[in-house]
């Protein structure tokens, strides 16, 4: 059974899913309540909104695994309560995963460092909930792979996120060169322009090309 | 004195290292490979393409960056330190201006490297031009130029506008 079909069918009872001999996750629990995804825990912790999306994007990604239903059973711990409806979670992690399909290899190098250009909240909740985490570090400079690190998501979502913040303008490439110039000694660049031009287009154009 | 280095790179295909070849006064070392995927080309190049350049008493090398993602390393090898940065595009090929703006975005956020974009192919129209490029990459025309690789006089466009850009910044101070 796969978890797209399993969410719909378990939500409706109140309860905790737990999943495990996952792949790439630790044991994963979902907490249900009046037909809502109230709490995500990975391990023993609770995740916040933007870990439980990319949970649920890894879970359903993953194919495989085991699971078990305990009726009843309510979270210690919920310091967020995410109020999800399951059928909207599933259609919204379905359009981000058609949606990270078709730029795969349009998503920015890991490692690339980007920076805020404006401090306006985007509309989409998927972004927003990215961005309501990322700011703090975009404010100053970070890459993917640093914001995976600091939020907890694989760099792959980062990636994805980045690009999407970037399509909207919110979001630019750093440019280490405007913060920081390379220290040169004065007037090199000028020196050496006027030997290229000299050899490119001769003595009398050296200072006219 | 002290070589200084310019880095060419941009996306596979894009001339770097025609360009390379046609600036270098020296004969151009290049590590070519026969490709293990299609690329459009028989040979790429997987580490470095090099070249030299004496202005007056000053000996500048050219080193041309491989274009493949998974030589990524080589990328912030080349750039560290670097005078500047050519970042070369096929004007002819306009699917190829996102993996430029991608790299291009790679090595500028991690390296304090002034960069010109180099539109090529300018002699095989139809193809963009500097003007309809630039906004693309969200650059001001004057960082952008278009060029034939082929051609010295042509080739050696970018590399003047570069050290005009750092000329004036040099003179602001």
């Amino acid at each position: 059974m796969s978890l797209d079909d399993l969410l719909p069918f378990v939500s409706s009872r109140d309860g905790a899913l737990e999943l495990f001999n996952l792949k790439r996750l630790p044991r994963v629990t979902l907490y249900f309540r009046k037909g809502k995804l109230t709490c995500v825990h990975l391990g023993n912790k609770p995740v916040d909104a933007l870990q439980a999306r990319s949970v649920i994007g890894e879970l359903i990604e993953a194919r495989k695994g085991s699971f078990e239903f305990i009726p009843n059973s309510r979270p210690k711990l919920c310091p967020e309560v995410l109020g999800w409806s399951v059928d909207r979670l599933l259609i919204s992690v379905s359009t981000t995963y058609d949606e990270y399909a078709q730029v795969a290899d349009r998503l920015p190098h890991p490692d690339t460092v980007f920076k805020l250009t404006h401090i306006a909240v985007p509309d989409d909740t998927r972004l927003s909930d990215f961005w309501k985490r990322a700011h703090p570090y975009l404010q100053v400079g970070a890459s993917a792979r640093d914001l995976a690190g600091r939020l907890g998501m694989p760099v792959d979502h980062a990636r994805f996120y980045l690009l999407k913040l970037q399509q909207l303008g919110a979001v630019a490439a750093h440019r280490a060169h405007r913060a920081r110039p390379a220290g040169r000694r004065a007037g090199v660049a000028a020196r050496l322009l006027g030997s290229l031009k000299r050899r490119f287009f001769g003595e009398g154009n050296a200072w006219s090309h | 004195m002290e070589p200084l280095k310019v880095v060419v790179s941009g996306p596979v295909g894009a001339g770097k290292s025609t360009l390379i070849r046609t600036l270098s006064e020296t004969e151009v070392v290049d590590t070519d490979a026969l490709t293990s995927e299609d690329i459009g080309k028989e040979t790429t190049t997987v580490a470095m393409d090099y070249g030299t350049l004496h202005l007056g008493d000053q000996l500048l090398y050219l080193f041309g960056t491989p274009g493949q993602d998974r030589f990524d390393f080589m990328w912030d090898v080349l750039s560290e330190g670097a005078l500047g940065l050519l970042m070369l595009v096929r004007g002819d090929r306009p699917e190829d201006f996102v993996p430029a703006r991608r790299l291009l975005d790679y090595i500028t956020s991690r390296q304090p490297v002034p960069f010109v974009l180099g539109v090529t192919r300018q002699d095989q129209p139809p193809v963009w031009g500097p003007e309809e490029v630039a906004p693309f990459f969200g650059l001001p025309l004057e960082q952008v130029v278009g060029l034939n690789a082929k051609d010295p006089r042509s080739a050696v466009g970018p590399l003047v506008r570069l050290l005009e850009l750092i000329a004036a910044e040099e003179k602001a101070g």
